[in-house]
């Protein structure tokens, strides 16, 4: 039985100077076209489960004209959703106005994540974004929905802790349930990177990182880069943390079913054609334990010692690699969940990488 | 084939001025090659020759021309391999010395001359490259003459990219190289000079036959161990394999005989038959000394066997190459390696890696030093970290070179200066000619083994060659230094230097760890002692970040395949205490003098 479902809408009106995502300039004309293939992809391969979690990211699904987001919003309307689910769709600022929230309303959406990324004018150049009155925006969500998350980029070359700072404080006024804050990666095959840009000084990215945590303490952090109020944690991004099944349609969509992990063609053209020939993993016990254990460790409170051993039959304390970390005190027990040491979360990968 | 019509000669030269280009040009006019089948430097058929563009081993090749068999056997240029030369011309009565007609004599035109004459060799000289705009045969011709009493209508000109004179050089062979003296009728002495490891012929030897007669069918014995074995082939190549029933006195080719005990063969030993073996080995080769000596240690401990059984094979191929086991604290059990220079030692270095797929470790080169201890004991030692305590030397002594150096006058100045910085003392200088010299220096041998080809080349534009011979051991002020990792000593990275000098080697050297180590989950320092007396600190600060802080939509591969990335560099690393060390950390010292 799966319980999520992911949504890809790769359109965007602009194009972030760091975005690496699958993402395509917005278009009308593919855009329309996209979603008959979206919806015939959905119908091919839905087993009509009950969903506890339905997330449309992008791209931009914001993006979209009022009728195709409306039509959106129906092609979701497909999906079987339990009484308690979580309903996310992703928002750029400047497309937030009453009308499509009162339709994502109306379409049973009951969380809006939006990306902010910085409230800083030179920031928000410099990557490639632009600046509207974010305080009201958010206000006008906040009429429709009190689940919110924003999302918050730090770590620039331009950036100081001063900077950010003053962006962590206007994320407080918000006062929304939910942040995220990932550090800038200068990935492949982005403006940034063509540009020759360098990552920043680890040190000072730490610093930014103990920063973020410092200035949040209201709110739990649960995973590396999310925060929450209580009762507010992404339903959906803990099932992939939780290694647990999740739908993907849409180009570029990566789904975890049946043991298989399958990510779909990139390639919008072959989509649009109803090619969904995609890339597919099959996994053993050996790759799933792995799975669990690079996904879980990001959770800060950790990995359910029972929930492991129900899942695999095994004591998770005893397998081959984990004992010698909590010898090291790299891992931590505490109330029945096993988690990495504060301390070496931010280096996780250090320590993740034994479990590959 | 008659004996009066066998011609076996080497083709010598400094590097580069084209000796296997030569070599082609000679297979294509004897029709060993079509021209269709010609590649550049066609004997040059291993990897790194080809990527490297230069020769590394000497190659023999068969060609009929004109009624003759030659036996030409291509050598290298560079210094390294100078050991290749000189087993190559043990083999021939005649030797074609190439000077490029652009360069001039350069420093191993000099060396592999006078190899040439202790061989008894007929020397032919030859201007190569008369093709090119900027050649001066003219000039080139003087200094032949005058530097080795050539007469000028014995010179001949040639050019490897058109092919113009080749045929003029060929006749020059039949009419001045003599014909083999050997005599068929006597007992078989054959002499190895080169061999190879095939992995499914065995150890495939060539050899000359001086005397006598080898038959498909006869068994034969190796003189220095009186191994014997039943021969399995017998031929030579063009490059081509050729197989034949018979090799007899005269004759250059190779002989299988399905020897897996690769310690039965050594090079230049005698073969003779088994059933009616000649009395007297011949004179064979001088031992060559190591100059460098290295640890090789595998990265993987459990690979130390393969690394043993690549380096006998290897050593196979390479009669310069030497190694006896090693142990060390920090990178556990390897190989003490001798090499002829730090060229020989990379091509080792890249050949296991390459040949035999194996991840290894090497660490800083170092010379022998002679080490004369308080009971006056005088000990040789190649590798630092054996040295005794300090209060149990008396002193120590490093071996000493002669260079030399041949420039144009114009560089004198700036390879005086160099010279010195690296405790040379001045010699003489000898002029070739009015504008070009040849600079006597005497050096420490550890100062030429760094950066000194590289400086050489730089502050002349490349214009000079260098070549050297050892001249003894002198005592100097000499200290160990030791660098501790987290703390603890690294034997693999302890070096032998000049007081003087250790205080600005250790800052540096200390400076560039700190570079190319890795941050580590926690602080690591490195120190540089010599005594027991710290003189240089640097810190490795502790990592901060190593997170993947974004999962795509979902697409959480994409993260597994990182880490996985992550995981094979560190299997490249080697655990050091609980650092985490890249192997070229063990050679940087390389780096260090610049
Ligand atoms: N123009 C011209 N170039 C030549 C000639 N002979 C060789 N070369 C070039 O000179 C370079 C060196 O030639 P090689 O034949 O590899 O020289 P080598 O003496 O065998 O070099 P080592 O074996 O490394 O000592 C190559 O780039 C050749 O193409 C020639 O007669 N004319
Ligand atoms: S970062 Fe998001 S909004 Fe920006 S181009 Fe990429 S997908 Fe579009
Ligand atoms: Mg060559």
């Amino acid at each position: 039985m799966i319980k999520s479902c992911y949504i890809h809408i790769p359109f965007c009106k602009k194009i972030c100077t760091y975005c690496d995502f699958c993402k395509f300039y917005y278009n009308e004309e593919w855009a329309s076209k996209y979603l008959v293939s979206l919806e015939n992809e959905i119908k091919l391969k839905y087993n009509n489960d009950l969903l506890d979690t339905l997330y449309i990211g992008g791209g931009t699904p914001s993006s979209l004209d009022i009728s195709l987001f409306e039509k959106l919003l129906k092609i979701c309307k497909t999906f079987r959703l339990n009484n308690n689910y979580e309903y996310t769709i992703e928002f750029n600022p400047e497309d937030i106005n009453d009308e499509k929230l009162s339709l994502c309303k109306r379409y049973g959406v009951n969380r809006i994540s939006i990306g902010i990324e910085s409230f800083n004018k030179d920031n928000l150049k410099y990557l490639g974004r632009d600046y509207t009155n974010f305080k009201e925006k958010i206000d006008v969500v906040k009429k429709y929905f009190d689940n919110i998350n924003v999302d918050l980029i730090y770590g620039l070359e331009i950036e100081d802790k001063n900077t950010l700072k003053k962006d962590l404080d206007k994320i407080l006024e918000l006062d929304v349930p939910h942040v995220s804050c990932y550090s800038l990666m200068i990935e492949n095959h982005t403006i940034l990177n063509n540009m020759g840009v360098k990552p920043i000084d680890e040190d000072i990215d730490f610093d930014m990182y103990k920063l973020i945590n410092d200035k949040l303490k209201e709110y739990n952090h649960y995973e590396i880069s999310n925060y929450a109020k209580e009762g507010f944690e992404s339903r959906h991004n803990l099932t992939y943390w939780n290694n647990e099944e999740y739908y993907g349609f849409g180009v570029g969509a990566a789904a975890y079913i049946e043991d298989k992990r399958i990510l779909n063609s990139k390639n919008i053209l072959a989509y649009i054609n109803k090619k969904y020939n995609s890339f597919i993993e099959e996994l053993s016990k050996t790759d799933k334990i792995s799975y669990e254990l690079i996904l879980g460790f990001r959770k800060t409170k950790g990995i359910s010692i029972d929930d492991f051993y129900n899942k695999y039959n095994i004591d998770i304390k005893e397998l081959y690699n984990i004992k010698d970390l909590i010898k090291d005190n790299k891992l931590i027990i505490k109330d029945k969940y096993i988690s990495i040491n504060s301390d070496y979360l931010y280096i996780e990968n250090e320590i993740l990488s034994n479990f590959v | 084939m008659n004996q009066e019509k066998i011609r076996n000669f080497a083709i010598i030269a400094h590097i580069d001025h084209g000796k296997s280009t030569l070599a082609d040009r000679m297979l294509e006019l004897s029709g060993n090659v079509s021209k269709r089948e010609m590649t550049s430097q066609i004997l040059d058929n291993m990897e790194l020759e080809k990527e490297r563009g230069i020769t590394i081993k000497m190659n023999a090749v068969r060609l009929n021309y004109k009624g003759y068999e030659f036996n030409l056997i291509d050598t290298p240029g560079h210094v390294d391999f100078s050991y290749e030369v000189s087993r190559s011309l043990a083999a021939c009565e005649g030797a074609i010395l190439l000077v490029d007609a652009t360069q001039g004599i350069e420093a191993q035109t000099l060396a592999n001359y006078y190899l040439a004459l202790e061989n008894d060799l007929e020397v032919i000289p030859v201007i190569n490259k008369i093709d090119l705009p900027n050649s001066d045969v003219e000039k080139v011709s003087n200094e032949l003459i005058n530097t080795f009493g050539f007469t000028k209508d014995e010179i001949i000109l040639t050019s490897g990219k058109t092919g113009e004179g080749v045929d003029k050089l060929l006749d020059a062979v039949i009419d001045r190289v003599p014909a083999p003296k050997g005599n068929k009728n006597s007992k078989l002495k054959a002499l190895i000079f080169d061999s190879v490891f095939d992995s499914y012929k065995g150890v495939i030897v060539h050899v000359r036959i001086i005397d006598g007669e080898l038959n498909f069918k006869d068994k034969i014995r190796f003189m220095s161990n009186n191994s014997n074995y039943d021969i399995t082939e017998l031929g030579y190549t063009t490059p081509k394999i050729v197989n034949v029933d018979k090799l007899s006195s005269g004759d250059v080719g190779y002989i299988c005989a399905s020897i897996k005990t690769i310690s039965d063969i050594k090079i230049g030993d005698t073969i003779t038959l088994d059933n009616d073996p000649c009395d007297e080995p011949l004179k064979g080769y001088e031992e060559v000394k190591p100059m460098v000596y290295s640890g090789i240690f595998p990265v993987e401990t459990r690979e130390y066997d393969l690394l043993k059984d690549a380096l006998e094979k290897l050593a196979i191929n390479d009669a310069s190459l030497t190694f006896i086991p090693e142990t060390s604290k920090a990178l556990g059990f390897g190989f003490r390696c001798g090499f002829l220079g730090l060229l020989h030692m990379d091509i080792i270095k890249e050949r296991l890696e390459r040949e035999f797929n194996l991840n290894i470790i090497l660490t800083a080169p170092s010379v022998i030093y002679n080490v004369c201890l308080t009971n006056k004991d005088m000990v040789s030692i190649s590798n630092p970290s054996d040295l005794p305590p300090v209060e149990k030397i008396s002193y120590i002594e490093e071996p000493y070179i002669k260079t030399n150096i041949f420039t144009p006058i114009d560089y004198i100045g700036p390879i005086m200066e160099l010279c010195e910085n690296k405790r040379g003392t001045f010699r003489n200088m000898e002029y070739i000619n009015e504008t070009r010299v040849n600079i006597h220096y005497e050096l420490p041998l550890s100062e030429i083994m760094y950066d000194f080809f590289d400086k050489l080349k730089s502050v002349t534009k490349g214009y000079a060659s260098f070549d050297y011979e050892l001249i003894g051991y002198r005592q100097n002020r000499l200290v160990k230094m030791d660098i501790l990792l987290n703390g603890e000593k690294v034997d693999a990275l302890s070096m032998i230097v000049h007081k003087d000098f250790a205080y600005n080697i250790g800052k540096n050297m200390v400076n560039r760890l700190r570079s190319i180590i890795p941050r580590q989950m926690f602080e690591v320092p490195i120190q540089a002692f010599i005594n027991n007396k710290a003189i240089a600190r640097e810190t490795i600060k502790p990592l901060r970040k190593n997170v993947l802080a974004k999962c795509y939509g979902g697409d959480i591969s994409r993260k597994k395949k990182l880490l996985e990335k992550q995981k094979e560099g560190k299997k490249k690393m080697k655990n050091i205490g609980s650092v985490e060390v890249p192997p070229e950390a063990f050679l940087e010292i390389l780096n260090l003098r610049s």
